[in-house]
């Protein structure tokens, strides 16, 4: 048979069918220590999965030890911990690395992760050049969305490029950062932010490369190459897909024209997908699975825009971690498309497609409108720095919200059609959720605390000194880092060498000047109720919002701030990562009216229960809110320990939150 | 409750020790409308319980948005605690954010770090509750009432125009914040804010040479307008930067050693005059100055060593409002 006769189907060049080779399946997994994800990896390995993506737990991403203060509530909750060396001997045990692909979603200590996977090798005889895999490594998200950051952007723009020399050099299959967007989505971002800021974001950290000037012309295009992206497939799929086309042309165009890359094959738009999980509902969780199918369809159904890795949430993420279980059926979702379907039998199914073609096209027009705009501001770094990304997402944010309160956006299960059946997957012993079981932080604990006992003390304090000098002298830090690893140097040493050369960053919250699009007549019931409040005690109500422990995720309370303010409360919201101490600090010298606290890594109890303390030492009683996700068996607790009201992902019409709060602050006697 | 005696004094007693909920819970009332009598019984147990205390020194910082005022309050808090162990200071950041709802946010505390569980240290904000920056209009009774405790009372304002840098008025020490190079300064010359600040500061020169530059542009616009300075000397000016760590010790040596300080008694009238205008207009005031007392005031003004005895603000208040009524009637 003649070539010409299958030209719908994929040949290869003898005309025999050849179907495409599946994207790598991967499952986003880590928790409770580095031997229990140990096994869990090896079960998943075994389960068909091709990939690994670590998950690193929140003190290991922001770059504390577990013995700090500040870890203990959150060791190994939404990740594994790792410590040192040790922990990640434990971690790959029996894992042949020179096989795998290795995804690690880790960005601020990215350059630390690296160095203890590149000891490893070493250990073991590996050589680096078979090392295969990606560090997420990424200032939009970190400082946007997800708020994992240490250092200032510049100075982590400056490790970034340090890893890229070093890996160009030592592991050319290494992808040293990767332009990570997913989580833009996760905050609101529309189609267009998400191409113009991950886009723009790619630009500047080739810009550094370029500033360097570390490569040769033949060298930096292959550093081009190794970008790699990690972006969210939503819900409206069709359009999803057309963000996809969208992103490999302008990519092919942005490396065309301002970095002149020549081969074709460094030119190619890379990339990874985490389908939403922003859009999963606590309510009927069972209908996520289908919204996870849909969006995978997105990033999988057009040849010329299909992810190189995909990744799949479970349907009960939005009531806790997965369990194994949950993890398994997601991976056999990817499995039933990739291999039951002939979905990889064709070439690319919309090309021709009138739609598709003038959606894209709409979408560049549109992206690149904002990528100048970012670029006449000065770059990527500037619109971090300045607000100005921050205040976009904020900005898309509520209207996003604004658009399900007043049920212009449909979600079903949760404004609309919200009466059913119990789902029957949740009636298991376990209530269909995981938790961690909190003993397992000993067994990490003891780890640390031998290898600390094992190692050569000089030898560590050394390595870290190196490692400030070095950073002193803006020299390249890899092989300094490296050096730490094998000295047995801990995660909170390294980033705490550095935060002493670097700083820490605070950014802007991004919630000046916000607005939201409500006027119904719950805000006006509300607007009421704030109005007779402040005529029956001679001020406005006052909220402090705070956003304690580790965890970064401030969509929750940037829009509690924004719907706070919406009403007629004075807002005091400071961002992320504040002790329990400085949240009560901040209530009680602004005599506030309420607390409302935004909690969603799993550590309400711990951090409840301190900030408790801390009012206490200042005899202070204000009264207490939480949001978040925090399943109800732990709701008695909560309020025995004095919280007044909790909000989970169900309650998400802003207004009833506003008004239960002020409902609450009006019953309260006047404290003066 | 602190309506009954006994509690406001608890209270009072609580606040002078430094407690800070005790000391925000007077500021949420001395900030609650129509508290002119809480203010009179405030301050009357206030000199009861602590006759002697000194007055703090009050420091206004106002500037541009975007100048880094707040960023700049956060690393002088900080060298505060070391410098001055024995010296306790409170901050009063005014934020011109507000919306229809009436609501805002307050986000300078955001940008100031400040350290955990320091009794040394108070910061409360305050909503402008105007469309521009300018003092809230409690902000100088929250002042007047800190005075009594701390050492030191920064009030943090954006200063836009005229209307907004009213902080001086009140303080002891103004300063106007201003980025290198930002062209600020002949916008403030020409709308006449160059000749109240009694120092100014070039913040953000984190670049040597643009630092320099700004510096001597700055000095030659305020030597350009010395005629109109009130003692013919050059105000000082600041260079600080933030993120370079640079400038902000010698700026708060000025502040720890600064002597000089305005008559309370002329402050006060000024914010007295403030307030019949804002309530009353110039109707206001024309019969204020019928007022007997107000010309004894206007004679203490005119003398040169001060007044005999300190103008009691909430005393004066209650004769205008009663005058005013009685004209009315």
């Amino acid at each position: 048979m003649s070539a010409e006769k299958k030209e719908y189907l994929l040949v290869d060049e003898n005309g025999q069918g050849k179907p495409d080779k599946p994207w790598i399946f991967r499952t986003y997994a880590g928790h409770t220590n580095a031997k229990a994800s140990n096994e869990l990896y090896r079960k998943n390995l075994s389960k068909g999965q091709t990939g690994l993506s670590i998950a690193f737990d929140l003190p290991t991403q922001c770059g504390y030890s577990s013995d700090h203060e500040v870890s203990r509530p959150e060791i190994g909750k939404v990740g594994v911990p790792i410590n040192s060396l040790e922990d990640f001997r434990i971690l790959f045990d029996q894992i042949p690395i020179e096989e795998m692909n290795t995804s690690m979603t880790i960005n601020g200590t990215s350059m630390w992760l690296l160095s203890l996977y590149v000891a490893l090798a070493e250990e073991r005889g590996v050589p680096l050049e078979k090392l295969n895999g990606t560090t997420q490594n990424d200032l939009i998200k970190e400082y946007l969305a997800r708020g994992t950051y240490i250092y200032p952007p510049k100075e982590s723009m400056k490790i970034i490029v340090d890893m890229y020399e070093y890996s160009l050099h030592k592991i050319p299959k290494w992808n040293p950062s990767n332009i990570c967007s997913y989580h833009l989505q996760e905050a609101g971002a529309t189609p267009v932010q998400e191409l113009s800021f991950a886009l723009a974001t790619a630009i500047a950290v080739l810009d550094a490369i370029k500033e360097r000037n570390c490569f040769t012309a033949e060298e930096f295009e292959q550093c081009v190459g190794r970008i790699s992206f990690f972006v969210n497939a939503g819900i409206r799929f069709v359009e999803e897909m057309c963000k996809m086309r969208a992103f490999t042309e302008m990519w092919q165009e942005i490396t065309t024209e301002r970095y002149a890359v020549k081969n074709a094959k460094y030119r190619v738009f890379r990339y990874g997908v985490q389908v939403n999980s922003l859009g999963l509902t606590e309510e009927q969780p069972e209908n996520n699975a289908w919204r996870i199918l849909i969006e995978s369809l997105g990033v999988t159904l057009s040849r010329n825009a299909r992810c190189r890795a995909l990744q799949l949430p479970a349907w009960n993420e939005a009531l806790s971690l997965p369990r194994p279980w949950d993890q398994q059926w997601s991976l056999r979702l990817q499995q039933v498309l990739a291999y039951e379907t002939d979905l990889l039998e064709y070439p690319d199914i919309f090309e021709g497609s009138k739609v598709i073609e003038s959606k894209v096209k709409a979408l560049k027009e549109e992206a690149k409108l904002e990528i100048q705009k970012i670029i006449d501001m000065g770059g990527a770094l500037v619109a971090i720095e300045n607000g100005y990304m921050k205040s976009q997402l904020v900005k898309s944010q509520t209207e996003r919200l604004s658009k399900i309160n007043s049920n212009e956006l449909v979600i079903v299960g949760k404004n609309k059609w919200t009466d059913g059946i119990k789902s029957p997957l949740m009636t298991d012993s376990d209530g269909g959720i995981f938790k961690v079981d909190p003993k397992s932080a000993e067994q990490t604990l003891n780890v640390l605390g031998e290898a600390k006992s094992r190692r050569d003390v000089a030898v560590a304090k050394k390595s870290l000194e190196d490692l400030k000098k070095a950073a002193k002298e803006g020299k390249n830090l890899m092989p300094f880092s490296i050096a730490c690893a094998k000295a047995l140097v801990t995660t909170g040493e390294w980033a705490d060498a550095l935060r002493e050369v670097y700083g820490e960053y605070n950014p802007p919250t991004g919630v000046d000047g916000q607005k939201l699009f409500l006027s119904d007549d719950k805000v006006s019931t509300v607007r009421g109720k704030v109005e007779a409040f402040t005529k029956a005690n001679g001020h406005r109500p006052k909220i402090v919002v705070g956003k304690p422990g580790l965890d970064g995720h401030s969509n929750g309370a940037e829009m509690i701030a924004v719907s706070a303010k919406h009403s007629g409360f004075d807002v005091i919201y400071s961002g992320i990562r504040l002790s329990p101490e400085e949240i009560v600090q901040s209530a009680v010298e602004e005599n506030a009216n309420v607390i409302g606290l935004s909690i969603l890594s799993g550590s309400h109890k711990e951090i409840v229960k301190q900030l408790f303390d801390e009012l206490a030492h200042y005899k202070a009683k204000i009264p207490v809110v939480i949001g978040g996700i925090i399943p109800e068996s732990d709701f008695d607790e909560l309020k025995k320990m004095g919280i007044r009201e909790i909000f989970t992902p169900k309650d998400y019409d802003l207004m009833s939150i506003m008004e239960k709060i002020i409902d609450i602050v009006s019953v309260e006697p006047a404290l003066v | 409750m602190i309506d009954t005696k006994e509690s406001l004094s608890q209270l009072v007693s609580d606040a002078i020790i430094g407690e800070k909920y005790p000391i925000a819970k007077i500021i949420s009332k001395i900030e609650t409308e129509k508290n002119l009598e809480f203010r009179e019984s405030l301050f009357h147990e206030l000199s009861i319980q602590n006759p002697d205390a000194k007055e703090g020194l009050t420091i206004g910082i106002t500037g541009t948005p975007g100048a880094g005022k707040s960023s700049l309050l956060g690393e002088l808090c900080k060298l505060f605690l070391e410098f001055a162990p024995n010296k306790k200071m409170a901050i009063v950041a005014i934020d011109p954010s507000s919306n229809v709802s009436g609501g805002s946010i307050l986000g300078d505390r955001t940008r100031v770090t400040l350290p955990r569980r320091d009794p040394r240290l108070y910061f409360r904000s305050q909503p402008s509750q105007l469309e521009l920056g300018g003092l809230n209009p409690y902000t100088f009774h929250v002042i007047r009432f800190l005075r009594r405790i701390f050492d030191y009372v920064f009030v943090e304002t954006v200063g836009i125009g005229q209307n907004e840098i009213s902080v001086s008025l009140i303080s002891d020490l103004s300063f106007l914040v201003m980025q290198p190079l930002g062209g600020d300064q002949v916008q403030f010359m020409k709308s006449g804010i160059m000749e109240v600040p009694e120092a100014f500061i070039i913040n953000k020169c984190d670049e040597e040479s643009l630092a320099n530059s700004s510096y001597y542009m700055l000095e030659s616009t305020l030597e350009f307008i010395k005629d109109i300075l009130p003692d013919q000397s050059l105000p000082p000016i600041f260079k600080t930067s933030v993120t370079k760590r640079k400038g902000i010790e010698e700026l708060l040596r000025y502040i720890l050693q600064y002597q000089k300080r305005k008559d309370k008694n002329t402050e006060t009238l000024t914010q007295l005059t403030q307030w019949v205008r804002n309530e009353y207009g110039r109707w206001g005031i024309s019969i204020w100055e019928e007022l007997e007392s107000s010309k004894w005031n206007q004679a203490v003004k005119r003398n040169p060593l001060g007044g005999i005895q300190k103008l009691k603000y909430e005393e004066e208040e209650r004769k205008i409002v009663s005058l005013i009524q009685t004209k009315i009637k």
